[in-house]
């Protein structure tokens, strides 16, 4: 088991003017026995990252440390970690046996202590009858077990997985998500899995750490980061829908914190969120989520709002509403229970829960937090 | 089976009007003269008293069978074979090895290596026999320059062998680069960053990813090159022509020889139809792993 810390790592392609920035100088620190989940979507640098961890990218500046130890010039072989790729990477000429004895033959591991662990690890992942066939003779799926196999017969001090899942249908991929998240209560092995899906990341990690552009938004733990995203950005990319998002301006009512929007005025408490009392005046980006919009008042202040249903989408267990706030308003989706019964251009009144309302700056895109009586 | 549709018989129609000209271009300038050379390898056919009037059955191919510069011209094509192709391959994966880990200039190195194989053959051989030329020749001269007495390339028996062997090496190599280069860089790069992973030195990717990988391009590579070096006829009769003596023989110049030189065309194509079958048998087992090589 390890511990990966990565003090002002940053990974640069290129020299001169033609320098892409692939990574920006990051800072994180994995604790021992930790899921971390590199969140984000493509280009954001989060599986370089992964491989600069790995040993299969070098790192361009900064200090990459496992259990404490600087291992920037380190070799892959001798930093005792394992690495899942999203194509598997088997070795196409082997058999399932032989690619998962490949590294344990490398290490010089007695032959019967090699046996055991592939037998051991084999029934694990249920692969027993697949050990004497080549990957060309398997199913994605069956694969997938494999590469996790050849993993995690070696009994590395962490894993690394970088999109293991994204090849995977549907229905694989939840029954994989289980598995893997049983695999490391069982083991207590650090892994960081790399995704550019958010249920993924919400459902598997014990941390989960959003980047972009090359930067680290926001790390936190799953149900932290959605409950208080620290930009529009977080905002916008956890869950489905995600977080809508619209323009409005704070403006102070006597006692009371009102935000105006195209169609809508949104009464607020200010004691629920005295930290905004300061950016009464100023514009600000409304963020409410889907599933804090119900049909009925809900939470210790509710606002009515008025809405024309645009589109219906039901899902089965719940219906998923695209709303025009107002007449000419931003248009909001709203997350609500299967049982209604909605048609296109219907008008319809939702409660929005204001006590779970975001405010954002809409010049730095930042959350702009409640303060002291937050209370969710 | 379904009857064929209208539609698909003008199709088929259309694509044997198509294809007719080339079969008969093909027909005539190929299937023609083979079936020719098969029909004459069993008469006593000479170019002195040329005719069919002696039917010799497998005369010919017994005749060939024990014929001892035959034999010994097949030997030695065996041996040229086996060297060029072997050397040719070490320096091929090794050129190409290194090629292929090559981020500048790589168009420039592919330029220089593709030269020698855009020489036509009769050109390669002029070219080095003036190169090697016992006393004009600028390697000789060199040579001597260090003080090493002049060498009789294409003179001595021993050393003609491996001249000519040298010299299909120059001219041939950069084709096997060129292919092994191909298959190197159509290899995934991820089992290699897995065994990295794993523990696996230069070394032991080399042996345990990159040659098991390559099989099938190796092997491919290697009968194609060795279905050429068997035919290898210019070089030897601009060089050498067979000599001295008979030690660069090789077996398509022996043919060559006792058709328009012993004038024993019955012989000659009883001998060429043996060497048919050698490379024909080769070329199935191309064209098999090949087929292998695709499943794969």
């Amino acid at each position: 088991m390890a511990s990966i810390e990565l003090n002002s790592v940053s990974r640069i392609y290129g020299s001169g003017a033609s320098a892409v920035h692939a990574v920006k100088g990051i800072d994180l620190k994995i604790e021992d026995g930790e899921f971390m989940i590199f969140l984000g979507p493509s280009g954001c640098g989060k599986s370089t990252t992964l491989r600069m961890i790995a040993g299969l990218e070098p790192v361009s500046g900064g200090d990459l440390l496992i259990d404490g130890a600087r291992v920037n010039d380190v070799d892959p072989a001798e930093r005792d970690l394992a690495i899942v790729f999203q194509n598997y990477a088997l070795y196409p000429h082997m058999t399932v046996r032989a690619n998962m004895a490949f590294g344990l033959k490398l290490r010089g591991l007695p032959r019967s202590e090699i046996d055991t662990r592939i037998a051991d690890v084999a029934r694990v992942l249920s692969v027993e009858p697949l050990l004497n066939r080549r990957p060309a003779q398997l199913s994605g799926g069956q694969r997938q077990r494999v590469a996790l196999g050849r993993a995690l017969v070696r009994e590395p001090r962490a894993f690394l997985l970088d999109e293991p899942l994204s090849n995977l249908d549907a229905k694989l991929r939840s029954v994989m998500r289980t598995e893997l998240v049983k695999l490391h209560r069982k083991l207590g092995t650090t892994m960081v899995h790399v995704t550019h899906d958010q249920v993924e990341a919400m459902t598997m990690g014990t941390r989960i750490c959003i980047m972009r552009g090359g930067e680290i938004v926001q790390v936190g733990r799953p149900q932290e980061v959605y409950r208080n995203p620290a930009d529009t950005f977080v905002a916008g990319f956890l869950a489905t829908p995600p977080m809508n998002l619209f323009p409005g301006r704070l403006e102070a009512r006597g006692d009371s914190l009102v935000l105006v929007a195209e169609g809508a005025e949104i009464p607020v408490p200010a004691a629920t969120a005295p930290g905004w009392g300061g950016h009464a005046g100023r514009e600000v980006i409304i963020g409410l989520r889907p599933e804090h919009l119900a049909e009925a008042p809900e939470g210790p202040a509710p606002a009515a709002l008025q809405l024309s249903v645009e589109t219906v989408e039901a899902l089965g267990p719940e219906t998923i509403l695209n709303l025009r706030l107002g007449r000419n308003g931003p248009e909001i989706a709203a997350r609500l229970p299967a049982d209604g019964d909605w048609e296109a251009g219907q008008p319809v009144t939702l409660h929005a829960d204001t006590a779970r309302l975001h405010l954002f700056d809409p010049a730095t895109t930042r959350s702009i937090p409640r303060g002291a009586a937050h209370a969710l | 089976m379904t009857a064929a549709t209208p539609m698909e018989m003008r199709d088929r129609r259309f694509g044997w009007m198509l294809t007719a000209p080339g079969l008969a271009l093909l027909a005539a300038v190929v299937l023609f003269p083979i079936l020719w050379a098969g029909t004459t390898s069993f008469f006593d056919y000479t170019l002195i008293m040329p005719g069919y009037d002696n039917f010799a059955g497998f005369g010919n191919y017994a005749k060939a069978a024990g014929d001892g510069e035959f034999l010994h011209a097949a030997w030695i094509t065996v041996l040229f074979v086996l060297a060029v192709v072997s050397i040719q391959f070490a320096i091929g994966l090794l050129v190409a090895l290194m090629l292929n880990d090559t981020e500048r200039g790589k168009g420039v190195y592919y330029l220089i290596l593709l030269c020698p194989l855009l020489i036509n053959p009769v050109v390669v051989g002029l070219m080095w026999r003036m190169i090697l030329h016992p006393t004009l020749g600028i390697v000789n001269w060199l040579l001597s320059t260090v003080g090493i007495e002049p060498v009789n390339w294409l003179g001595a028996p021993d050393m003609a062998f491996w001249t000519v062997v040298l010299v299909d090496i120059w001219h041939q190599v950069s084709f096997m680069v060129v292919l092994l280069l191909a298959g190197l860089s159509s290899l995934p790069a991820e089992p290699y960053e897995a065994a990295r992973v794993d523990g696996a030195s230069a070394l032991q990717r080399f042996w345990h990813i990159t040659l098991p990988m390559m099989k099938p391009v190796i092997a491919i590579t290697l009968l194609i090159r060795m279905i050429f070096a068997i035919k290898t006829y210019d070089i030897i009769y601009i060089m050498t022509r067979g000599g001295p003596g008979t030690a660069t023989d090789l077996i398509s110049y022996f043919i060559y020889r006792r058709a328009f030189v012993s004038l024993d065309l019955g012989e000659a194509c009883a001998m060429a139809a043996m060497l048919l079958i050698v490379i024909a048998g080769m070329t199935a087992l191309l064209w098999r792993t090949m087929r292998t090589a695709q499943d794969d």
